[in-house]
């Protein structure tokens, strides 16, 4: 434990260093601009950044306690990263280089971003370690996300660079890593930075965690701006008024796309909360949002879950969230109940059902595919499960009694974007038919980063991209009825179901292609992952140690329980190509254990 | 902070332990949070909150991340709260 303390020191005398009398003093930048707002009518990052900086507002960064720690003007956002941007260029990179930045929610990974694109860099989040116990497991997913982007430069706060420096010890490309003030201790040179074009890439998302096999999603300027605008104009339909308050993590693409540069783009300010004081105590995102009058804030189902599940009725009395006007929903599956149980529980707090707007997206199609209409609320539909099984097609529920289920209208594609629900074969399926979802348009990526096997998977000919989805349209809206079996949703968090078999291969007793992993869901929609592993121990406590192991290994990744079933040889279902299906596993474990109304008709195979 | 602060944070903590989980392990310094309590992240977060609420602290996400027993967890919180 000791060395462990040694490297605490240093971020906990930061932590405890309060200043009242600077805090005093801080002001959160105004709601309203003394600009014309621009909806993302820009060509690339910088040169909205150009604009936003003529104006008042910006970001603001709030700790646990709901205290506003320190504001970033979008005019001193452009100033440091401008600063921070010549210091870069001393290391001389070839244009488009790749630059790590581990994300936590803090004005330097925006000031370091935005030095990026106006150095001709690109930029990319990592994620901040969250589970128990995962202090090797994240080196690792450091490791591999700086190896699959060959990055050149590497950069974590203080808090985070000490498993950056394990993870860069092995990667031979890393030309510097160090924490944001050793980049400030270089020299800036007094060089003119140049303009980006739209065909260039603006930055690399990050989608899974995976060690071996991480996946960065390739963006361009021009599909950035193609997303956004969609977003603020036809998604959200940005006003002048608006302010947005945000405890998403800046490395995911709802957190970084919706929340950090859709505000910037149309010029509006934002309040941060970061994601662990959300994730501890939720209700000062909803004080936020309160205090300072903001309309436009995002969630996944689960955080709005927290929510509801921490309320007391004090805290009702205090809040005020009549200014909320676009509680967008996204990134997961929306369950209508969770908004429901959400809208009873703060309407007496002036929570109006109709802000919610759930929508639909993913990091490869930049990050929003669909809206529902905005100030409309959450619209759903019943439909007969029977039917649904039988014949993977919705019917609506004509009779009450009969088993049903219910979807969420994710709404219409953004314009320019088009989306179709095939069948395994790829042919087109009519409305109301359960099959794949595939997107078209201009916010598609360009493929995943130095991963062509990936890329072909994802993007189908005439340049389609496969969501991964499963789902139906019908009068032209989207409804989502499950997610293939490769990634499985806990608690807002996507697991991909290869990442935990790979845990499970790299033990000594488990042989590769012996271990099978999927999830299942109980009444209330909350997800369990199972690991089935073929296995030819017979001492019981070999059985109970392999099985102790394998739950603390998925946890220190994962931060989630699983179930572990060991099952004989020759149990798991296999294709014909003697690949395992996750899909028959999953049917053959439900079988097994009897679960009830679990026998799924929202997967079609493993892609 | 003396011996006696240690021990009232380990005290605390087995016994917050011990309602959350409701499990029927006999909670000790050496009890591993993940693979005999199943601290899944919902009742993690409750806990912190607790802890913090309790003792005035504020826990570093990335300290967590060396965190697997008992002990580990009450090493922590005894020298942040002594650090305070």
């Amino acid at each position: 434990m000791s060395s462990t303390i040694t490297k605490l020191n240093a971020p906990l005398t930061q932590a405890f260093d309060f200043q009242p009398s600077s805090e005093l003093q801080l002001m959160p930048t105004p709601t309203l601009n003394t600009l014309t707002q621009q909806l993302a009518g820009f060509n690339t990052l910088t040169s909205a950044l150009e604009y936003a900086a003529e104006g008042v507002t910006g970001y603001n960064f709030y700790d646990a306690r709901g205290n506003l720690r320190s504001i970033l003007p979008y005019s001193a956002l452009r100033h440091n990263a401008h600063t921070l941007a010549r210091r870069l260029s001393g290391f001389n990179l070839p244009r488009g280089s790749r630059v790590a930045i581990v994300a936590d929610t803090s004005p330097e990974f925006v000031e370091l971003f935005f030095a990026c694109r106006y150095a001709g860099l690109v930029p990319f989040a990592m994620p901040i370690p969250v589970n128990l116990g995962s202090h090797a497991i994240y080196v690792q997913q450091l490791r591999g996300m700086l190896e699959s982007s060959q990055a050149s430069i590497a950069l974590a706060n203080i808090d985070y660079f000490g498993f950056l420096e394990e993870a860069v010890a092995e990667v031979s490309h890393i030309q510097w890593a160090g924490t944001p003030g050793k980049l400030s201790e270089l020299p800036a040179l007094d060089v003119e930075l140049q303009p980006n074009h739209p065909d260039e890439t603006a930055y690399l998302q990050f989608t899974s965690g995976s060690t071996r096999t991480p996946r960065g999603v390739i963006i361009t300027e021009r599909a950035l701006m193609c997303n956004l605008q969609g977003i603020v104009r036809n998604g959200l339909e940005i006003k002048p008024d608006d302010r947005s308050a945000s405890w998403l993590p800046f490395y995911h693409d709802m957190g970084l796309v919706g929340l950090v540069l859709a505000p910037m783009v149309t010029q509006i300010s934002v309040d941060y909360l970061a994601t662990r004081d959300f994730a501890i105590r939720p209700l000062q995102w909803l004080r936020l949002i309160s205090r300072n009058r903001c309309t436009v804030a995002f969630s996944q189902p689960f955080g709005l879950k927290l929510c509801t599940l921490r309320v007391r009725e004090s805290d009702l009395k205090e809040l005020d969230l009549s200014s909320w006007r676009a509680a967008g929903i996204g990134a997961e599956m929306i369950r209508p109940e969770t908004l429901r149980n959400f809208a009873e529980k703060f309407a007496s707090a002036g929570f109006d059902g109709n802000a919610f707007l759930p929508c639909y997206g993913l990091a490869e199609s930049t990050l929003a595919v669909t809206f529902s209409k905005i100030g409309e609320g959450c619209k759903s539909i019943q439909v007969d499960s029977k039917t649904l099984i039988d014949k993977r097609m919705a019917v609506r529920l004509q009779a009450d009694g009969r088993k049903q289920n219910e979807f969420v209208n994710c709404g219409q594609p953004l314009p320019g974007h088009i989306v179709k629900i095939v069948d395994e074969d790829g042919q087109q399926l009519s409305e109301m038919m359960v099959g794949s979802v595939l997107m078209h348009g201009d916010s598609v990526m360009t493929g995943y980063y130095n991963n062509p096997e990936e890329t072909n998977k994802a993007l189908k000919s005439g340049n389609w991209l496969d969501t991964g989805d499963i789902g139906f349209l019908f009068e032209g809206d989207l409804y989502i009825t499950g997610r293939r079996t490769d990634v499985i949703i806990v608690n807002g968090r996507n697991i991909r179901a290869q990442d935990i078999e790979e845990l499970a291969e790299q033990q000594p007793e488990v042989r590769s292609r012996e271990a099978s992993a999927f999830g299942v869901n109980d009444e209330d929609g909350t997800t369990t992952i199972v690991l089935v592993i073929e296995c030819r121990l017979t001492s019981v406590a070999e059985r109970q140690s392999l099985t102790t192991r394998l739950q603390q290994l998925v946890y220190m990744a994962f931060g989630v329980n699983c179930v572990v079933e060991l099952v004989p040889p020759h149990t798991l279902p296999r294709t014909s190509s003697g690949k395992l299906s996750r899909f028959a596993a999953r049917q053959g474990y439900i079988q097994r254990t009897n679960l009830t109304g679990q026998l799924s008709f929202v997967e079609s195979g493993d892609r | 902070m003396t011996e006696s602060n240690y021990d009232e944070i380990m005290q605390v903590l087995c016994d917050r332990l011990s309602s959350l989980t409701n499990s029927n392990v006999q909670i000790t310094p050496e009890t591993n949070l993940i693979s005999q309590l199943s601290i899944d992240s919902i009742k993690l977060l409750n806990l912190i909150m607790e802890i913090e609420d309790t003792f005035d602290v504020s826990i570093p996400i990335n300290a967590l991340t060396d965190v697997q027993t008992v002990r580990e967890l009450v090493d922590l919180v005894y020298k942040i709260k002594s650090a305070s």
